[in-house]
């Protein structure tokens, strides 16, 4: 599923990423990359998404979460 | 010939605690040339050797995303820096050794230092820096930036480095990409190896071109034979999305760097009450409105002392300078000159002084906390609507307190674009002076249909905002340049007073000169055009103007003497009243009104209706709010954003807009009224 359709509380892998080179190089630099685990905190809407990955906490905006795939 | 460390690191590592700590008040603040960016540089003597601090701005990676990454990337490559110190937050070691990954290749001498280290073992972390060490082949230090007495160490350290000269060896860290099967590591190697030079690898350069980086495609294109480039293009097409696949190859590296040498604990942090409600939607804005409310009053508690020194300063100056020029026979433009400009100046460069200082101390703490993040959080959306990050809102906020505090507030954005349009914008924003001024007037023109005025204004505000945002936001924030928010929020820390007090007083005398230089030649200026031997506001220079061209200022509704009070506002919005005051009533000159000196007419709310017309009143209003907003906050600005041509754009904009508004307001007068 998409990120943005992950609950707080689900825990798993992010199996895919897509985008634009400036987008892959700005969210791999924060550390999410494919087959990282993730831990979902937080998902209101009109808000980033809050997620848990090697120990910091990340905020993602919604459109971004589009293009991230989990597992 | 002083030796040059440059401090890189991620945003959150501590970077510019350290950069303060090791610096001081021995700061120096300018640009990049050629770019947005600002550029910090600091010094400090060691054992009699000058060291130069460079504090590289912080960014995530070296890639080419923002003008702040390739400013950074740049000075490494052109072997500016003698040493390279790395800062690592060792609380989320495996994160923030991102940058220390991208940066291999780069072959200038390197620390790495494990920051916030007293965060990681309150954690439970233990982390074992020698066994890092011995990975990395450079110096690995562990260290706490908000800690005074970890600084000798790590001084030691630094200069021991600069003896050795440890450069990362990539050869230890090839072997990554060449395993990694979906990206021709050693094929484009082979071919960019033409063009690296003593600073730049060609691992490193290998690296970037997979991960498609144009900067660095281009730099090839200039640099390599046509065929060579060809088949570099051609391996390059290949590959797709290769920055996940060299972000791979850095997360293996850091995981290989980090086993057996971090302990940690099997806890998982987890999202604390407080911060549930921080960033909940319903919860997050009227929190982080509350927190800044709160902020402004501690930032006027700690000016206040300061303040209440600048308000004595006139009082106490004034009379005993006007006497003593008086006993002595001095000229009358030389009194004026000394005893009321002068003391005028100290008393406004002290007030900003004040002011400054408590919006740079509440911001720190602020920020010290980790609660800034949050506030960035929930207010991501709205603020992305003018091309901002959501922490501007802060500047903002602050602003309706105060334009000066607000242009200091914007100190917390670390995109320079952004942060200049932020200060513009802030602009906009009425203060706490206007609110009070603004309401005076519109009682006295329109009775009890004042009460449309002031929603009038804040109305205009949002438009003044949403216009500005798109004039300057097109350069200033490119919309290419935009994206939507990809960050960290950092842990709540317990504010370190001594580090915070620190940053606060070491910037007031600083603050101090810059203010008194703008402020000295703006009034100065000020008071040449209005200055009177005899009082008679008509022997004036400025008169003489506001006569020649009030055809002109007719046109925006403005009569001389409104148009003089308008300009008055630009140094003074309290001034506004006693100009009116003088200018009807003949009750004081147009210079001392402005200064303060002189008092207001009891009777102006018959007098002034009675000489300006509605439709003229409300022009006027308009025109003011909207104005420069003052002396000090030009000082502010100026000091801000480090450019005059800047500065100037700035005053020549809010001048033009605050006339055009007035043009509209007058013409919905003469409809209405």
């Amino acid at each position: 599923m998409k990120l943005y359709e992950a609950q707080p509380g689900y825990s798993g892998e992010i199996t895919s990423i897509d985008g634009d080179t400036r987008f892959l190089s700005r969210i791999t630099s924060i550390g999410l990359t494919e087959g990282c685990k993730i831990e979902i905190m937080q998902n209101e809407k009109k808000q980033p998404v809050l997620l848990l990955s090697r120990d910091s906490l990340i905020a993602v905006n919604r459109k971004d979460c589009e293009r991230i795939e989990v597992k | 010939m002083s030796k040059t460390i440059a401090l890189l690191g991620q945003p959150n590592s501590g970077k510019s605690t350290l950069f303060n700590g090791l610096t001081g008040s021995h700061q120096h603040v300018g640009n990049w040339p050629g770019k947005t960016v600002e550029k910090m540089e600091g010094f400090f003597t060691y054992n009699n050797e000058e060291y130069t601090i460079v504090d590289l701005p912080g960014t995530y990676s070296l890639s080419a995303n923002s003008d702040e990454e390739i400013v950074t990337r740049d000075y490494l490559a052109e072997g500016n820096a003698d040493l390279v110190c790395l800062l690592s937050d060792a609380s989320q070691l495996e994160r923030s050794l991102f940058m220390l990954t991208d940066f291999i290749g780069l072959k200038v001498p390197a620390v790495l230092l494990l920051n916030l280290m007293d965060v990681a073992e309150g954690m439970g972390k233990r982390i074992n820096a020698t066994a890092i060490e011995a990975k990395l082949g450079i110096p690995v230090i562990p260290f706490v930036a908000s800690d005074k007495s970890d600084y000798p160490k790590l001084i030691q350290a630094l200069s021991k480095a600069f003896e050795e000269k440890k450069v990362l060896n990539e050869a230890l860290f090839e072997s990554y990409y060449a395993n990694e099967t979906d990206i021709p590591y050693y094929a484009v190697k082979e071919i960019v190896a033409d063009c690296q030079t003593q600073f730049r690898s060609d691992f490193w350069l290998a690296i970037k071109c997979i991960e498609n980086d144009q900067n660095i495609l281009n730099y090839c294109k200039e640099h390599l034979s046509k065929e060579k480039y060809a088949a570099l293009s051609a391996l390059i097409t290949d590959v797709k999305r290769g920055n996940l696949h060299t972000g791979n190859c850095k997360f293996a590296i850091i995981h290989d760097l980090l086993k057996s040498a971090v302990n940690a604990p099997a806890t998982k942090p987890t999202l604390s009450k407080f911060d549930r409600i921080a960033t909940s939607r319903l919860w997050g804005k009227p929190i982080a409105i509350g927190v800044m409310i709160l902020a402004f009053i501690v930032a006027m508690i700690f000016a206040a002392p300061i303040m209440a020194v600048s308000g004595l300063v006139p009082t106490l100056l004034s009379g005993p300078l006007h006497n003593l020029l008086t006993s002595i026979g001095a000229p009358s433009m030389l009194d004026s000159l000394i005893s009321t400009l002068l003391p005028n100046i100290i008393s406004f460069a002290i007030s900003m002084c004040g002011f400054v200082m408590g919006v740079t101390f509440v911001f720190s703490i602020i920020e010290e906390v980790g609660y800034m993040a949050r506030m960035a959080f929930v207010f991501d959306s709205l603020m992305a609507k003018l091309g901002l990050q959501g922490k501007s809102i802060c500047a903002f906020l602050m602003g309706f307190g105060c334009t000066i505090g607000g242009a200091a507030g914007t100190r917390i954005i670390d995109n320079w674009g952004q942060r200049l349009l932020a200060i513009i914008l802030v602009w906009a924003v009425p203060c706490a002076a206007t609110w009070a001024v603004m309401p005076t007037l519109a009682q006295i023109f329109f009775g009890s249909g004042a009460i449309f005025v002031l929603p009038g204004i804040l109305l205009f505000m949002f438009i003044v905002m949403a216009i500005t945002a798109k004039v300057f936001g097109n350069k200033l924030a490119p919309k290419e340049a935009r994206a939507g928010m990809i960050m960290e929020l950092p842990p709540y820390h317990k504010p370190k007073w001594g580090h915070i007090f620190r940053t606060t007083f070491s910037k007031g005398l600083d603050i101090f000169l810059r203010a008194l230089k703008v402020i000295t030649v703006v009034s100065l200026i000020f008071w040449l055009l209005s200055y009177t031997e005899s009082g008679n506001v008509e022997n004036s220079i400025i008169y003489k103007i506001g006569i020649a061209i009030e055809p002109f200022t007719r046109i925006f509704g403005l009569g001389w003497q409104t148009f003089m009070a308008f300009i008055a506002s630009a140094i003074s919005k309290e001034a506004v009243l006693g100009v009116l005051s003088a200018l009807y009533s003949g009750s004081g000159d147009v210079f001392s009104s402005t200064f303060g000196t002189a008092s207001t007419t009891a009777n102006l709310n018959e007098i002034l209706p009675q000489a300006i017309s509605k439709a003229e009143a409300l022009a006027f209003i308009f025109a003011t709010t909207f104005n420069v907003p003052c002396l000090v906050a030009l000082a502010a600005t100026h000091r801000e954003c480090h450019s005059l041509k800047w500065t100037l754009k700035i005053v020549g904009y809010y001048m033009v807009m605050a006339l055009l508004l007035s043009f509209v307001m007058y013409h919905i007068g003469l409809v209405v009224f």
